[in-house]
């Protein structure tokens, strides 16, 4: 009897051990590599101190960042502070940031793109070879928009909007990466001095940057209502031009006019409407358009949830942008009636970030079709001598990872012609003139945008905007799209719009050179 | 008693006189990159402790099992390997003016564990002192409770330790012991009983009341030790035990399950009430959720398994040092196991469980033919603790169930659980001897 239940214990023995043994193996085996990804494994902070860290680069092979090892420890220089948030920093002590801390694991040779080899070198206990990337960004353009922003506190964002590679992503002030990059010992005064600009340099204001759109967002309602069939490029109020002085009263709230100086109201359509940047106008298109619709635009065009800068799968996440009040991360409904016809020409609750609004008018330029954008253009084999430029063996290309259309062809096109309006128009030009391309040595050239002037509360000076692309005449194909915001320096045509144009035709410039 | 040879002990354990050294060698250059064997003594001294107890066991005319010694002593060379590669300062005792580093403690603990088991197993003779005495021993353990409960030292929330002098021992093992004993006088008197009659109790089936209550009383007591030492993985051991020799001499599956049930009971009450219960829960459900606070030691060691994949770092070759100094504190004691796995890899650690295993086959196969019930019984009782206890820290280690302060048997830096764990090996070489003697007494008295 004893000896029946002696032998039934032992099989639940065995039993028991093999779920350990099960346990182990998962473990060890199946979750090893997930393990073996996180930050905070003490491998793979060993491995980072000695590690000879790969290299990164811009489109066309210059060097931007590179390590050596002195005495085991290595040290990363960073050559140039304008790409100081796109990179990010790679400290033994802070941790990782930017496009070193996304692809950290290959910068160091953690990891491999190949599926295969990553298993061979596991089984070998090999170590793959740390990895170089090259941006999509051209440096020349990136110094030369760093340049247009100063010392002023703000942001440029500029792509191109067919296949969605950033050209240029500056945020203002900057930071040098380098004093606290190296032996984690010495690294804190570095540290410590960036953290004491009140003007946060860590921040990248193109993706982390929060801010209210004004006018710009007037691309977006258009856009949103033209092709919703809410309006056509013809549609007017026949209340707006009272409006524009008196007030349009929406549930008992007041919509004001801006400041139109000395422009004489009168009954708009579209393109004089944004060329004057009626808000009373925008408000009504709005309320055409309904709360349910705008909000399922906004959502097209990418509101409401964090943007992927990159592939589905290796990505640096730009903060989500709001057309309304924010709930878990996500656009709440709007309030009322009142907000819907504020956010048209955003006020109201809008939130957004320089790169979606450069998304934006992305889109206008691509047809509709809103691009999936990028910045890491491939992953390649180690280069031993970085300033000899990178090798020519790519192991994984990023880009071309199609968008996703958010408006019709039509309807972008004739949002389009009001935008080349807005800048090169009768009235346009008034406020908008210094965004056109024309002004800064390119000829023959059409240039499409929307100046912005976000206020804000508390008396503080607004925000200025400029959203654009360039070539924008019939027939061309846009080959930049961008989106400027200088804070604090007032309206719109003051700042943003000659930053936004300069880089335009900066870059023009030099595509013509080759 | 005339000497016998014991020919598949000394062929099992043959291998281990060049295995320990090496591995000592081996480590010793991964740590310190010198091709030097190294220091040598610690590994020779401790495989001339195990042919030595062969020896004795040989000339002391010993037919107890053969595997039994041979498989713990590769358990434990393992062990002496994973000790004497971490840093040696962090543990270790202070013995007549002289510092004994922690490899060199678990040595000198070896040697007395061995004296014991040899003691045992030689020198037990008759187990009515066992057996007609069990509620003194029940009340010897009571009384170590109640001793500690008054005067034991806490660690980490767990009042687990007395002092004994100088010395500090943790009365459990003894009390695992005594409780072992207990339960199989108990049992072995009563099994019949117990697994015949039956009450009816709404849907279960529970044995009658007067047999019901020494039963309710064991688990009582076992709750208490939650209550007193404040650890889940002791009583769950305790438990364990208790109904696990209960299934064996009943086979009532449904004593177990009543049995668990009221114990995952207990144990929700325990996490509702003490905070280090709380704590170590929580951080099983989801260590990354305060990976470098509470949860940073489980973290730590599930990358130690991560690190070590299919075949390891290689001895001496893991992380498990970072600048010096310990990542996991509890290395040596807690997570030997996680050490273990990742320098040996999953091969290493499969195979340490393997030896636990044949260990608890070989206590196993010791009870189905021991003489009579109280000796399988008690057999099995021993056995399981060993066995159990090697379960549970194992998983805890990989996370299966929450972390608990329990060693990992013959491998674990520790003395009491040492000393403890191989007088479990002496009382089953001891009950394997007499029920060979018997077999012969049978044989030639046919």
């Amino acid at each position: 009897m004893i000896a029946v239940n002696i032998r039934r214990l032992a099989f639940y023995l065995v039993l028991s051990f093999a779920v350990v043994a099960g346990g182990l193996g998962w473990w060890q085996v199946v979750e090893a590599q997930q393990l073996a990804a996180r930050q905070d494994n003490p491998q793979v902070i060993a491995a980072r101190r000695s590690a000879e860290r790969g290299s990164i680069f811009d489109v066309r092979g210059v060097l931007l960042a590179s390590s050596v090892v002195v005495d085991g420890t290595s040290r990363r220089t960073y050559r140039d502070p304008a790409f100081a948030q796109v990179i990010g920093y790679a400290s033994l002590r802070y941790g990782t940031t930017g496009v070193e801390g996304v692809w950290d694991d290959l910068l160091t040779g953690r990891a491999d793109p190949n599926p295969l080899r990553e298993l061979l070198d596991q089984i070998l206990a090999l170590r793959p070879g740390s990895k170089d990337l090259t941006l999509t960004i051209d440096q020349r353009l990136q110094d030369f928009a760093a340049a247009q922003l100063g010392d002023s506190q703000g942001a440029v964002v500029a792509l191109d909007p067919t296949t969605g590679a950033i050209l240029a992503m500056v945020s203002s002030p900057t930071f040098d990466a380098t004093g606290f990059s190296g032996d984690p010992e010495t690294a804190q005064p570095a540290w410590d001095a960036v953290l004491a600009d009140p003007n946060n340099p860590f921040v990248d204001r193109v993706r982390q940057g929060h801010y209210t759109p004004g006018s710009i967002m007037k691309v977006l309602t258009a856009g949103a209502a033209l092709d919703a069939g809410a309006i056509t490029p013809q549609t007017s109020f026949p209340d707006q031009p009272g409006q524009e002085t008196q007030g349009f009263v929406v549930d008992g709230f007041t919509v004001h006019e801006h400041d139109l100086g000395r422009i004489q109201p009168a009954l708009w359509a579209l393109s004089p409407a944004l060329q004057v940047s009626s808000n009373i106008f925008f408000a009504h298109v709005g309320l055409e358009l309904g709360a349910q619709r705008y909000l399922e635009y906004a959502r097209r065009f990418g509101f409401c949830s964090a943007i992927r800068l990159g592939t589905a799968q290796r990505f640096l996440t730009v903060d989500p942008s709001f057309v309304s009040a924010r709930a878990d991360g996500d656009c709440a409904p709007f309030a009322d009636r009142v907000e819907v016809a504020n956010a048209a020409y955003g006020q109201a609750q809008v939130d957004v970030t320089p790169l979606q609004m450069a998304l934006v008018a992305a889109t206008v330029a691509n047809d509709g079709v809103v691009p999936q954008p990028y910045v890491v253009r491939d992953l390649r084999a180690h280069a031993a001598a970085p300033s000899n430029g990178p090798s020519s063996t790519i192991l994984e290309a990023y880009g071309g990872q199609g968008g996703h259309r958010a408006i019709s062809s039509q309807a972008a096109a004739q949002v389009r012609a009001a935008m080349i309006d807005a800048v090169q128009g009768e009235i346009g030009r008034i406020f908008a003139g210094a965004g056109a391309v024309t002004g800064y040595g390119v000829s023959g050239v059409s240039t499409a945008g929307k100046t912005g002037t976000a206020e804000r509360s508390g008396g503080l000076s607004p925000h200025s905007w400029f959203i654009g692309f360039a070539p924008a005449q019939d027939g061309a194909t846009p080959a930049i799209a961008i989106a400027v915001i200088v804070e604090g320096s007032g309206d719109g045509s003051v700042l943003a719009a000659p930053i936004g144009g300069a880089v335009m035709a900066e870059w023009l410039k030099l595509l013509a050179e080759g | 008693m005339r000497a016998v040879r014991r020919p598949v002990e000394i062929r099992m354990l043959l291998p281990l006189v060049l295995l320990v050294p090496l591995g000592f060698a081996v480590a010793h250059i991964a740590v310190s990159g010198v091709l030097d064997p190294g220091p040598l003594g610690l590994a020779l001294a401790y495989v001339g402790l195990m042919l030595g107890a062969h020896l004795a066991l040989r000339l002391a005319g010993h037919r107890g099992d053969q595997l039994l010694l041979p498989a713990v002593a590769t358990i434990g060379g393992i062990g002496m390997v994973m000790l004497n590669r971490l840093p040696q300062e962090s543990l270790g005792v202070d013995l007549l003016g002289a510092h004994l580093g922690m490899a060199a403690t678990q040595l000198l603990w070896f040697g007395i564990g061995i004296g014991a088991m040899l003691g045992v197993a030689i020198g037990f003779r008759d187990d009515g002192i066992l057996r007609h005495h069990k509620y003194t021993w029940a009340l010897a353990g009571a009384l170590l409770l109640v001793l500690t409960f008054l005067f034991g030292r806490e660690v980490n929330g767990a009042r687990l330790w007395l002092n004994l002098g100088p010395i500090g021992f943790q009365p459990g093992e003894a009390i695992k012991l005594v409780l072992v004993i207990f339960i199989a006088g108990y049992l072995a008197e009563k099994r019949s009983l117990l697994a015949g009659a039956s009450a009816r109790f709404g849907p279960l089936r529970v044995p009658p009341l007067p047999y019901l209550l020494p039963m309710l009383a064991i688990f009582v007591i076992v709750m208490l030790i939650v209550v007193i030492s404040r650890d889940l993985g002791t009583a769950l051991l305790f438990l364990g035990i208790f109904l696990t020799m209960l299934f064996v001499a009943t086979g009532r599956r449904s004593y177990v399950l009543i049995g668990l049930l009221l114990f995952v009971a207990g144990s929700f009450a325990a996490y509702q009430i003490f905070d280090h219960v709380r704590v170590r829960v929580d951080n099983w459900i989801d260590p990354f959720a305060d990976p470098s606070g509470t949860g940073y030691q489980t973290v730590q060691a599930l990358y130690a398994f991560g690190r070590g994949g299919l075949f390891g770092e290689g001895l001496g070759q893991g992380l498990p040092t970072i600048a010096g100094h310990l990542p996991i504190p509890a290395l040596p004691t807690d997570f030997i196991f996680a050490a273990v796995a990742e320098e040996l890899g999953l091969i290493g650690a499969l195979a340490l469980l393997a030896l636990a295993l044949v260990v608890v086959f070989r206590g196993l196969r010791t009870a189905m033919l021991a003489r009579d019930d109280f000796s399988a019984m008690l057999a099995v009782g021993l056995t399981i603790s060993l066995g159990l206890q090697t379960l549970i820290i194992a998983a805890g280690n990989v996370k299966l169930i929450p972390l608990t302060g329990i060693t990992f048997p013959f491998v674990s830096y520790g003395g009491s659980s040492l000393l403890a764990s191989f007088v479990v090996i002496g009382l089953l070489l001891a009950i394997s001897h007499r029920s060979a003697l018997d077999a012969d007494a049978r044989e030639h008295g046919s």
